[in-house]
């Protein structure tokens, strides 16, 4: 079964209007957005609305796989093409023909693979490995990432061409933190959900204090994090339990919430233009709220600079470790620090592997 | 006389746009625009016959220029269709390959494509 689409603001509106006017053009698509925003249910939408539906939705992500590997699972190989090719098998291309292929994490696709897609896609012809014969697609392509490709062009990560060729059709989905009327409906749609999968279970939904808590949260991990916290209410069976739990850590949260849901305080004032405001990003540093001579005298560039940069190397340490699969060695190569290093910032900053 | 020649005009520029407005306005041709591909084809989805000529931007959220053009040409095929880029060569080639008319590079000379966009038309009626 299909994700439905749920969501009532105007970004989430539209992209439902865009995808009724596209899903038959068979334009090739880009998405993107940050993680968990739902890109791959806006795949899916474009998908079952388009007359494609009846064929196959094939979809592989190009992050997960080694090169070689990757290669070979889009567009199959003929026997004996490689070691370990004992019989030919057939590609993603060709088992989405006719249908629709989403090529998730696009972003991450080695460059030296980009070419071959490239040229896949202005012709409309591939062949398999080992094989000299080009064999016709008809494939409708959409592609996914939480990249940034211009910036990733300009890293040369990304091939300029291939993103002009993908970027025929672009949806941009917005974090959800910029669509919080769409937490609502989201909390309704998934509640029922998991209450009709778990009938007996004791979950509620959130009272209106909650609910306005919730809608106030950044939610990092977007649509996918508050889905978990609805399913973990179901068993855990308390908001203010799931409140807690939300990370508060996380650089996008202002101190305010960040002490205040902690303390579990009644009155939590919530400021929702956080994001970029310049009080926001100094207040998760000093207390602003006391006097102004106490607030002089806790003012220190030094200081702040200190705690500052503390709090960016810690998110990019545990970014690359859980990157590279907590291997410390990979990580501190990457980080272009001592391995010795990485273990004392790991250490000092109590960046800790999941249990 | 004859009817005025209806343009659709494409730009996620607003400045742009307005000049563009006001240059062909003035000019005689009836103009209506869009800021983007998406708000391009709203506007050919409720009245396609109307326009006679396509002028589009490429590089443009939602619906990109060279989209808008792919459409137009399966669905509005009586439509004439330029396509102008301020982005190098990519996009402009993908516009050739989904048979923009014209494809010119910016900064263009208004007077220029006021010459292409008749020129287009009449040798359209050449061929009616
Ligand atoms: N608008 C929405 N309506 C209903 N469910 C949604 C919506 N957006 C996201 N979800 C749900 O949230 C979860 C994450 O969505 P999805 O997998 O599409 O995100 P994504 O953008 O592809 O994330 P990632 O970048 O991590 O791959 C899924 O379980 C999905 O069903
Ligand atoms: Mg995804």
């Amino acid at each position: 079964m299909t994700t439905p689409l749920i969501g009532v603001s105007k970004s989430i509106l539209k992209i439902k209007e865009l995808i009724h006017h596209v899903a038959n053009t068979c334009l090739n698509v880009l998405i993107t957005g940050e993680t968990g925003v739902g890109k791959e249910v806006v795949a899916q939408s474009l998908y079952s609305e388009s007359a494609r539906s009846s064929k196959n939705f094939v979809k592989i992500n190009c992050a997960a796989l080694p090169e070689t590997l990757l290669e070979s699972e889009l567009y199959g190989y003929e026997k004996g093409a490689f070691t370990g090719a004992h019989r030919k098998r057939p590609g993603k291309f060709q088992t989405a023909d006719k249908g629709v292929l989403f090529l998730d994490e696009i972003g991450d696709m080695p460059i030296s693979l980009q070419s071959k897609m490239l040229h896949v896609l202005q012709s409309g012809e591939f062949s398999p490995l080992g094989s000299d014969t080009e064999f016709k697609t008809d494939v409708w392509v959409i592609a996914a990432t939480n990249h940034n490709l211009e910036e990733s062009i300009r890293n040369k990560t990304f091939r300029e061409d291939l993103f002009y060729r993908l970027n025929i059709i672009k949806i941009e989905i917005p974090p959800l933190r910029e669509r919080k009327e769409d937490i609502p409906p989201l909390i309704e749609y998934y509640y029922r959900t998991y209450k009709s999968e778990y009938p007996e279970s004791g979950g509620t939904k959130p009272d209106a204090h909650t609910l306005e808590i919730l809608c106030n949260y950044p939610w990092p991990g977007n649509v996918r994090q508050l889905q978990n916290c609805i399913k973990k209410q179901i068993v855990l069976r308390s908001w203010s339990k799931i409140i807690d739990e939300l990370p508060k850590e996380h650089p996008m949260i202002p101190a305010e919430i960040q002490t205040e849901t902690n303390t579990n305080s009644n009155q939590i004032q919530i400021n929702p233009e956080f994001a970029n405001d310049r009080t926001g990003i100094i207040s998760q540093f000093v207390d602003l709220s006391t006097s102004s001579e106490k607030l002089f005298e806790d003012i220190s560039l030094k200081k702040i600079k200190k705690l500052a940069s503390d709090r960016v190397e810690k998110e990019v340490i545990t970014f690359v470790l859980e990157k590279v699969g907590w291997n410390r060695s990979r990580a501190s190569k990457i980080l272009k620090i001592s391995y010795k290093t990485l273990l004392y910032k790991m250490t000092e900053f109590k960046v800790h592997p999941p249990i | 006389m004859a009817d005025p020649i209806k343009l659709l005009i494409v730009d996620d520029n607003e400045d742009i746009l307005s000049t563009f407005y006001e240059f062909f306005n003035s000019m005689g041709y009836e103009v209506k625009t869009a800021v983007d591909g998406f708000a391009a084809l709203k506007l050919l989805r409720e009245k396609s016959s109307f326009f006679d000529c396509l002028i589009t931007d490429l590089v443009m959220p939602n619906i990109s220029g060279v989209g808008l053009i792919s459409i137009v040409k399966k669905e509005y095929t009586h439509l004439k269709i330029i396509a102008m880029t301020g982005y190098g060569d990519q996009p402009g080639a993908l516009a050739s390959e989904a048979e923009a008319d014209v494809v010119l590079f910016k900064p263009i000379d208004l007077f220029k494509i006021e010459n292409t966009v008749s020129e287009l038309l009449n040798s359209k009626d050449d061929n009616e």
